[in-house]
């Protein structure tokens, strides 16, 4: 009953963080146009390599969200997102350790906040060119896995908070009326932090991991498609290329407007 | 049209109900990451010295791109195969004489993902990962797959001669073999074999000599073995390894560095075991091993001991000559590790001494190493078997060194927390759990050394 509490108040801070968003748009209220809420899915894959190691790991990123679109006039959309993560992080070290521990497939759970703001720069024609932010942070992500096979008992806690911004310019092509596919293009910048603290009998040990600032470029295809007057289906993927291999995100969602 | 004032209740309320079903299955761990914070004290060097051990990291233990997978018999190959293109995978490659497919995950999935979802197929029968396999790269060394049981164990007959001969026991020893994987050893990480001397000329032993030494029994600096005794204990922790001769050594490429504390007799007085230590640690020694002990508690000794410990040096002792209570130093359990004998069966010698000093056990019953050509005879192997805490001791002070060659930031009380804790509780039968005569266990070097895989 206790971590039940513990876990509610938690729960209000992304609800308050959105409040507090939608408070700032209310000084504005006149210029709001648009708001639709929903969910939404987000994935994606980053292969980097953590300050200190020479090899490279992966961190699979997934994402449930409570989204909120808010249109504020010229075609300028700002998202808001809150929900769960999970992310694993796939063969992922921790060397520096008494005892060494690696990642076999342990997603870390979660919550993570988003935004995102698509701004039209130019028309022309059926195409029309926007610049689009994106913001993930995910935090509080934290597990604890029981150490076996040991002479006296163990665990090992692990706690991770990543950030991803991404930024570029959107070529959406408006022919279709109430299907807008588009093509974005992005630089990323993944920003990651992982602890690590082992516990074996008397044995004590923590590590602490980063990656200060993992920059790459990303193409994805995406369309928004209004089902209906008040139904939104967005949908993207996209590749993430690096040397020797490619990473990719997709993302879904789905909003209703109000 | 509805104004903003109208609609953003209902927005958020929507909101509310999603946010509270979602996150209802949060670790929320915001509280916990501010506790791991307060707590995180470790300084930059340990980041730096990651990037050491990260080198020296084995290969993965499977391909992060690839999958085998095998359906059940009843499936045909046409419809197999066009299941698994039904599932996008890049490339699908079929091994035809065992019916087995290896395909290439798709970008941005892992292998364990992928296998997740192979095996909710009711067709296929399994679907594994594609592990990485490795040369036989047992060591070279002649010796080494026939005698050696204490580094590598198959289960094998015996036959010393002189109507000496026994069988092991498959898996009863101390994993040298998957340990060295991960970490062979650091030339520049020394172990100090305070002894009868050492053979500095032996084939084993000549290329991992530090220096002449120090003769504390006949003060000068020339620790030449007049025994076999110290020899033998410097080849099973550190015999050049991968040469082609005779036999592998626990740290395979750490270095020797001799301290003659005992006569051509076997015997030392304390004081000369005190110098020598205090000497090795001054000298550089990272590991001291010491096959040798004295029945009286001395407060002298203990701070030699105290003063190895302190300086950041694991000092590794034999426990005893035969089944009596542990002798000193290895007795002086803060500062020393204590070593009992198990025998190429897993079980504790009859021989072994016991007491609540006793940290470990290590294989000590019929154990080879090199010995001086005048010991072996004219015209035969320098090399020799032996038994006792001598002979396990030193696989202790190779653990030790392996462990500090890949991670040179641990404290003594760390390396020793990890050889005690990673060691096999093989007299569980009988004495579950920590006990007074295999301490927490054989040692087990693969899991002091290679990582523990989270899952």
């Amino acid at each position: 009953m206790i971590k039940k509490r513990g876990r509610r108040g938690l729960l209000f801070f992304p609800a308050v963080a959105l409040m507090l968003a939608a408070g700032g748009a209310s000084a504005a209220e006149s210029n709001i146009k648009m708001l639709a809420a929903g969910l939404s899915y987000d994935h994606f894959s980053r292969t980097v390599a953590w300050e200190g190691d020479e090899a490279s790991s992966k961190i699979l990123f997934h994402r449930l969200s409570a989204t909120a679109d808010f249109g504020v006039g010229n075609g300028l959309v700002l998202s808001l997102s809150a929900g769960l993560s999970l992310s694993d992080f796939a063969a992922l070290t921790f060397g520096s350790l008494p005892i060494s521990l690696e990642f076999g497939g342990a997603p870390l759970k979660g919550l993570a906040l988003g935004a995102e703001l698509v701004a039209p720069v130019h028309k022309r024609g059926d195409f029309e060119i926007a610049a689009a932010g994106r913001f993930v942070y995910s935090f509080g992500m934290s597990k604890t896995w029981p150490l076996e096979g040991f002479a006296v008992e163990g665990n090992a806690r692990g706690m991770s908070d990543c950030m991803e911004t991404a930024i570029g310019p959107r070529v959406s092509y408006l022919f279709f009326g109430r299907v807008v596919p588009y093509l974005e293009v992005s630089v990323r910048w993944l920003w990651a932090d992982f602890g690590m603290t082992e516990t074996l009998g008397d044995l004590v040990g923590e590590e602490r991991k980063q990656v200060g600032g993992d920059i790459s470029f990303s193409a994805a295809l995406g369309a928004d498609a209004k089902v209906s007057d008040r139904l939104l289906v967005k949908a993207k993927g996209g590749i993430v290329p690096f040397a020797g291999g490619v990473d990719g995100s997709v993302s879904i969602g789905i909003l209703y407007g109000f | 049209m509805k104004t903003w004032e109208k609609r953003f209740p209902k927005a958020l309320a929507a909101l509310l109900v999603v946010l509270f079903v979602g996150l209802g299955a949060s670790d929320g761990g915001v509280v916990k990451r501010r506790s791991l914070a307060a707590r995180t004290v470790r300084d930059n060097v340990q980041k730096l010295r990651a990037k050491r051990a990260v080198a020296r990291r084995g290969v993965p233990r499977y391909a992060s791109d690839r999958v085998l997978i095998r359906f059940r018999p009843a499936v045909s190959a046409a419809y197999g195969e066009g299941l698994l293109e039904t599932y996008g995978f890049p490339s699908i490659r079929r091994i035809p004489a065992i019916g087995v497919y290896s395909v290439r995950t798709a970008p941005g999935v892992s292998v364990t993902e992928t296998l997740a979802m192979l095996r909710r197929n009711p067709s296929i029968m399994q679907a594994r990962p594609d592990y990485a396999a490795r040369l036989a790269e047992n060591p070279n060394d002649p010796y080494f797959p026939v005698y050696q049981h204490n580094l590598y164990n198959r289960g094998t007959f015996i036959d010393l001669g002189g109507g000496i001969s026994f069988q092991t026991t498959a898996g009863a020893d101390i994993k040298a073999v998957t340990a060295w994987d991960s970490v062979k050893g650091d030339p520049d990480v020394v172990i100090a074999v305070l002894d009868s001397g050492v053979d500095m000329t032996h084939p084993e032993l000549a290329a991992k000599i530090v220096s002449p030494g120090h003769d504390f029994v006949n003060d000068d600096d020339d620790a030449t073995d007049d025994r076999w005794h110290g020899t033998l204990v410097a080849g099973i922790a550190a015999a050049d390894t991968d040469n082609s001769v005779g036999i592998a050594g626990v740290a395979r490429n750490c270095r020797v560095l001799p301290v003659k504390v005992a006569d051509a007799g076997g015997s030392g007085w304390y004081s000369w075991v005190m110098d020598g230590i205090i000497w090795a640690v001054d000298q550089g020694a990272d590991v001291i091993n010491i096959s040798m002990g004295g029945e009286y508690d001395d407060p002298f000794l203990e701070d030699a001991c105290r003063y190895a410990y302190d300086n950041g040096v694991v000092v590794v002792a034999a426990a005893g000559i035969d089944a009596t209570a542990v002798l000193y130093p290895a007795a002086y359990d803060d500062y020393v590790l204590a070593v009992a004998v198990s025998d190429y069966d897993d079980a504790i010698d009859v021989d072994s001494p016991f007491g609540p000093e006793i940290d470990v056990a290590a294989p000590g019953v019929w154990i080879m190493g090199p010995i001086p050509q005048w010991a072996a005879g004219e015209g035969n192997p320098p090399y020799g078997f032996a038994s006792g805490t001598s002979f396990a001791a030193p696989h202790v002070s190779g653990l030790a060194a392996l462990i500090l060659s890949a991670k040179p930031w641990l404290s003594p009380a760390q390396v020793m927390g990890v050889i005690r804790y990673t060691a096999d509780d093989i007299n569980r039968a009988e004495y579950p759990g920590r006990d007074d005569h295999a301490g927490y266990g054989r040692i087990n070097m693969e899991r002091a050394l290679a990582p523990y895989i989270l899952k």
